[in-house]
């Protein structure tokens, strides 16, 4: 799959644009995490609209692939890029956090938003995803593909790393994790808090194929998820390094922005930045 | 009946049904966790090697995995022993729990294992399970009903949790019997003092009934309380309108253990005396399992002094 110029800025639009439903939700809301939320807003649109198999319009499809969001705390990217996809509406998005709301502070499973399961408790994606991956094998689904997206702080959790040795015990190809490296987590620099490197030859050593890529290149990202497709007998890591809180300038390398909303003057500096990355792109 | 249950304990009863059951149920896969040969999944391993999985020593990534096969429309069963099931990998049992996962959780060596010790003792499994909302919680005391309870979580959706002992268990119900999830079984009938046993302790129950009726001038009620969760409080109540008082019977610690879920129905819908007997508070230690039963008062004469006490 090679992507044109054209498709490259249309996609790029609309990333820009999920990025402003996330601050708008989140500032709206005066709660939720934009760091984490804004470095993973392009794997998650980049995996709905062209790697993985997904009918938006019937979501429960038997032969879809399956996506889970490990961490779960990035759940207004995964709702902005539902709604870019037609299954959340505009007006719903003002609802995040509230009461009755579909969508709810992380993902709560949901068969018509296509939410396989609820996350948000760190730690439980990849083994979910081992099982959803033996399910598919032991169904002798071959084009069925699972997704999960790890945070890097989520890679503290011991049950992640259980998880990877099961993966490679089992062969599970069809399985294709992906850490945002974005580097930060709740508390600070992730070196600082747990140190995480080597990280690629970790997941090496647990047997897993190893593709990084740069989390801001669209290209690099779909070519890494390309490649994956390719790997037998083994699972694959795409480890996607970007900056956290990116594209919003006083956000990024920001552990602040983690877990705290915007406020008023933040939010419309953050809205008007990336008005600006639109209007170099092509929008007038 | 494809079991002759009299003559097995309940660990094998169990393997057994699985291993019978497999072709039955095609979408059932069973995961262990490096404790097959002791909660005898090993059997079904060896007849469906391709719908078994040894998640190695590893209780969070088998729940996790387990919820993976539920959302993929498998019917998973999850053995180990009781306490590393229940208490390593809770977190996961509770979020298969929240999404009311067909995650059927089946562990052995439920209640005091003897030798092994206080590290391998499940008496705390039953406050942490039973807090879960959606999770049915059931222990069966015999073999035939274990059978019959196994029948019934397979055929229904949604998450359950069955705690079988490590040991033996002698048969308290006839072949007639029919389990009934949520019904509180009365397996001997009397109208002085309520028993209500769960697993074991409905045996102690029994054999501690059938002392006193000869000791005192009384007749003793015993309630097999197979269900944990949910309860039918108004059958439950019922059974105990005519009684003097209720002793409760659990191998578990007291603290928010079956007597803390029943002492909250009775205190807050029909308050009766009552009396609470199982491990207060501690963790138990090495011994045979009779020998560590007796210590810490699951024994008859400690019941049969409490039950003299509470009708005094």
């Amino acid at each position: 799959m090679v992507i044109n110029e054209a498709e490259e800025s249309d996609l790029l639009l609309d990333i820009l644009d999920i990025k402003k439903n996330i601050l708008k939700m989140i500032y709206l809301a005066q709660s939720g995490h934009p760091g984490g939320s804004l470095s993973c807003a392009t794997l998650i649109y980049l995996l709905y609209k062209k790697i993985m198999k997904f009918n938006p319009k019937n979501p429960k499809w038997d032969e879809r692939d399956i996506f889970i969001l490990s961490k779960g705390h990035a759940a207004p990217a995964l709702y902005s890029v539902l709604s870019k996809i037609g299954l959340i509406t505009k007006e719903e998005l003002t609802t995040l956090r509230k009461v009755n709301s579909k969508l709810q502070g992380h993902p709560v499973k949901n068969d018509q938003l296509g939410i396989e399961i609820t996350t948000g408790s760190l730690g439980m994606g990849l083994s979910i995803g081992v099982g959803c991956a033996l399910s598919a094998k032991l169904d002798k689904k071959k084009d069925k593909l699972i997704y999960v997206l790890l945070g890097d702080g989520e890679l503290n959790e011991g049950s992640i790393w259980e998880a990877a040795m099961a993966a490679s015990h089992y062969n599970l190809d069809n399985l294709i994790a992906i850490v945002d490296r974005n580097g930060i987590q709740s508390d600070g620099f992730t070196e600082e808090i747990m140190g995480l490197e080597p990280l690629a030859n970790k997941w090496d050593a647990f047997g897993w194929d190893v593709i990084e890529v740069d989390g801001s290149n669209i290209r690099e990202i779909i070519g890494g998820f390309q490649k994956s497709k390719k790997t037998i007998r083994k699972p694959t890591v795409i480890i996607s390094y970007l900056v956290k809180g990116s594209d919003i300038s006083f956000m990024e390398h920001s552990s602040k922005y983690h877990g705290r909303a915007p406020n008023k003057e933040e939010y419309e500096n953050a809205i008007k930045e990336i008005e600006e990355i639109e209007k170099k792109i092509g929008v007038s | 009946m494809f079991l002759k249950l009299e003559e097995i304990n309940m660990r094998d009863a169990f393997g057994k049904y699985l291993h019978n059951i497999g072709d039955k149920y095609k979408d059932m896969v069973v995961l262990d966790c490096d404790l097959s040969t002791s909660t005898r999944t090993n059997l079904f391993a060896k007849k469906y090697p391709k719908r078994f999985f040894n998640m190695g020593i590893a209780e969070q990534n088998m729940l996790g995995t387990a919820m993976g096969f539920a959302i993929s429309g498998k019917i998973p069963i999850v053995s180990g022993f009781s306490i590393f099931t229940s208490g390593r990998a809770w977190e996961f049992i509770r979020m298969a729990c929240h999404d009311n996962l067909n995650v059927k959780i089946i562990t052995t060596h439920g209640g005091i294992v003897g030798e092994d010790g206080s590290t391998h003792n499940a008496l705390e499994d039953l406050s942490i399970m039973a807090t879960l909302p959606n999770l049915n919680v059931l222990i069966p005391v015999d073999n035939l009903e274990l059978v019959q309870m196994l029948d019934f979580a397979l055929k229904n959706e949604g998450p359950f949790y069955i705690r079988i002992p490590r040991e033996s268990s002698t048969n308290v119900h006839n072949k007639n019997y029919h389990f009934t999830m949520r019904k509180p079984d009365v397996v001997k009938k009397g109208k002085d003092i309520c028993f209500i046993g769960t697993g074991y302790g409905t045996i102690l129950s029994l054999k501690s009934a059938l002392e006193i009726e000869n000791e005192l001038n009384c007749t003793v009620k015993v309630i097999n309380l197979s269900t944990i969760k949910p309860i039918d409080e108004e059958k439950l109540i019922n059974e105990v309108k005519n009684v003097k008082g209720v002793i409760i019977i659990e191998e578990h610690n007291i603290y928010c253990g079956v007597g803390s879920i029943v002492a909250r129905i009775f205190s807050e819908r029909y308050p009766i005396k009552m009396k609470i007997i199982g491990v207060d508070n501690s963790y138990c230690q090495s011994g045979t399992r009779n020998e560590v039963l007796k210590e810490y008062g699951l024994n008859i004469e400690n019941i049969i002094e409490k039950a003299k006490n509470l009708l005094s």
